[in-house]
């Protein structure tokens, strides 16, 4: 499945195979999986339970490896590298935005953000005014030193994608991002990822089993038994 | 933030428990501080001289020596000083107070030890003024309370006076400092030929003979010679050094360094299964945060040095706070029992922090580090 706005895609998976064993068994995800995304896309990735889409999602975060086939994401090759390669490349390169937020609840909320700046070499000066300016972009100016456990869904989920995005890596992952959230928080935090691809051209792949979230996306596709059974162009 | 701030943050999300091994941990090393401090102490033998001989009967210290044999030892190659001693044992006031007086030849004391018990002449010539005079240690005097032209009246366990009584009353001449902290100064020093001529038994006997061997004389070749010059005399001998012989004093009762091995070992033991049995829960209940971290792009190695740091944290605010108490017990309980906390004892257990707190937190720490990141999220 190819990206047709760009034909140099920045998530290239080509002949993915990827199965779990149980037991003796070996149960197969994908078989041959192909997909690829050009880069400042916002794409939806939908489908049931147990149709792969956490499973692709672990993929791209350099979480899981595939058995066999290409991952190639911004011209690396995560299928080739490490764990430890993996890891220091999502420090790098990647943010996650989780559905139940994934907060430290002994850190405050500036301090959750901060902490991924812990691993680059900046002083502390530069990683308090890095950390500021997300959680002002996020509409979160003034609540630095709130702790998570006082904060609403959606503020905890706008404090998620400041520490998402503080690295400023080219790709975001959002799983089930407004799973946890009511319809206007919900809303809030979908029209904020929609502003993050447009005005800061961060490739965004979402997860998610709402329709309504899919929509903001500019691309949508299914995901079924291992393999895309639909793509449609979201308004 | 700072790893650091990252760390204690993460120490004290359970503060229950963080105190509770804080305090588990600063008690093993009270234990250890008072203990070490008691082998170092004056009680022990780091304060003594190896430089020093002691010649006592070789059938015990109990055994006193003929007076006789001092110009025969004071002959011996090797010998540039020598003086006598006879203890006076007993107590002041009550059974429980315990004091020890050396009698002595004043003269030959200050030549052989007096810069190592800080004795001068003036205190010499004061000690000789009168015959029942004596000389307090400053960790006696202080622990005591007396002070310079007292009267002190010892009640001896077994010397007693020509008439029976075992009570002697001496005049306090002077206080002796020690050349340091580690130098015993808990007893008084009295004059022999006062003791000897007052008591009812064992005159002219000493229990021991101390000696300064000559510049450049090996002190393991002069003892053995002295021996061998007794060997076959009706009063064999065994002569060791000061640090040898309270060694050996010690050990008459039981071997004290391993009874305090036994005992550091047994409570840093239980230190260490406790601390790895609640740090192996603590990290056990955060492996959902450990994959975050790893998500986040937390290294293996970073993992571990968070989980590593958090212990060695713990080790030492419970390691300082317990040493720091048995600073204070050891200055408060010093004097009477011998407690000196040294630099060494000090050093050594900054080495014991540092490696228990990594020991203990190597398995949680390598638990942590290994753990697949889709296994981490599996567990909420």
């Amino acid at each position: 499945m190819t990206d047709r706005h760009d034909p140099a895609p920045y998530i290239d998976l080509k002949g993915i195979r990827k199965g779990y064993r149980i037991g003796t068994e070996t149960v197969s995800i994908f078989a041959d999986l192909d997909l690829a995304i050009a880069g400042g896309a916002f794409v939806a990735i939908m489908g049931p339970s147990g149709s792969g889409k956490s499973t692709l999602l672990n993929m791209l975060a350099g979480i899981e490896s595939p058995d066999a086939g290409q991952l190639m994401i911004g011209g690396n090759r995560l299928d080739r590298m490490g764990e430890a390669s993996r890891t220091a490349w999502r420090a790098h390169n990647m943010g996650m935005v989780f559905q139940f937020y994934n907060l430290l609840p002994m850190l405050t909320a500036a301090e959750n953000v901060e902490l991924p700046l812990l691993l680059k070499p900046l002083s502390g000066k530069e990683r308090r005014l890095r950390t500021e300016k997300v959680l002002d972009l996020v509409g979160l100016a003034g609540r630095e030193k709130q702790y998570p456990t006082r904060m609403s869904g959606g503020q905890q989920q706008r404090v998620g994608i400041a520490r998402a995005i503080v690295a400023d890596p080219g790709l975001l992952l959002c799983d089930e991002p407004t799973g946890d959230l009511d319809r206007k928080s919900a809303d809030d935090i979908l029209a904020m990822l929609g502003f993050l691809n447009r005005e800061l051209c961060k490739t965004i792949v979402m997860v998610t089993h709402d329709p309504q979230a899919a929509r903001h996306a500019n691309r949508v596709l299914h995901l079924d038994k291992g393999e895309f059974a639909e793509e449609r162009s979201a308004a | 933030m700072t790893f650091f701030r990252f760390t204690w943050k993460n120490i004290w999300r359970k503060p229950l428990r963080t105190l509770l091994l804080t305090v588990c941990v600063s008690v093993a090393f009270l234990i250890y501080g008072l203990t070490a401090s008691f082998l170092a102490g004056a009680q022990g033998s780091a304060g003594s001289s190896d430089d020093i001989l002691g010649v006592m009967s070789s059938a015990g210290r109990s055994h006193p020596l003929p007076l006789a044999l001092l110009p025969r030892i004071t002959s011996t190659p090797g010998v540039a000083a020598v003086t006598y001693t006879a203890r006076l044992r007993g107590f002041v006031g009550t059974e429980k107070n315990v004091v020890n007086l050396t009698a002595t030849d004043p003269d030959a004391l200050l030549a052989i030890n007096g810069r190592e018990l800080g004795l001068s002449a003036d205190l010499v010539g004061a000690l000789g003024a009168a015959r029942d005079r004596i000389l307090v240690g400053r960790a006696l005097a202080d622990a005591q309370g007396w002070t310079v032209g007292q009267q002190v009246a010892l009640t001896a366990f077994q010397t007693a006076r020509q008439d029976g009584d075992r009570n002697w009353r001496f005049e306090i001449a002077g206080i002796f400092e020690g050349e340091n902290a580690s130098t015993d100064t808990y007893f008084m020093i009295g004059r022999y030929d006062y003791l000897n001529a007052a008591r009812a038994r064992d005159k002219d006997t000493v229990d021991a003979f101390i000696l300064r061997p000559g510049d450049g004389v090996s002190t393991g070749a002069l003892a053995a010679r002295i021996d061998a010059a007794f060997a076959n005399s009706a009063s064999p001998t065994r002569t060791q050094s000061e640090k040898q012989f309270l060694e050996a004093f010690l050990r008459q009762y039981a071997d004290v360094g391993l009874i305090i091995d036994l005992v550091v070992g047994a409570s840093f033991t239980t230190l260490l299964l406790i601390v790895v049995n609640t740090m192996v829960f603590a990290i056990r209940e955060r492996t959902f945060e450990i994959g975050l971290l790893k998500t986040l792009g937390f290294s293996r190695w970073r993992i571990l040095s968070l989980v590593l740091g958090e212990t060695l944290l713990i080790f030492l605010a419970g390691g300082v706070l317990g040493l720091a108490l048995a600073k204070l017990g050891a200055g408060i309980a010093g004097p009477a029992l011998g407690l000196i906390l040294s630099a060494v004892v000090l050093a050594k257990a900054l080495a014991l922090i540092l490696g228990l707190g990594l020991a203990t937190g190597a398995l949680p720490a390598a638990n942590a580090m290994r753990i697949p990141v889709t296994a981490a999220f599996r567990t909420r």
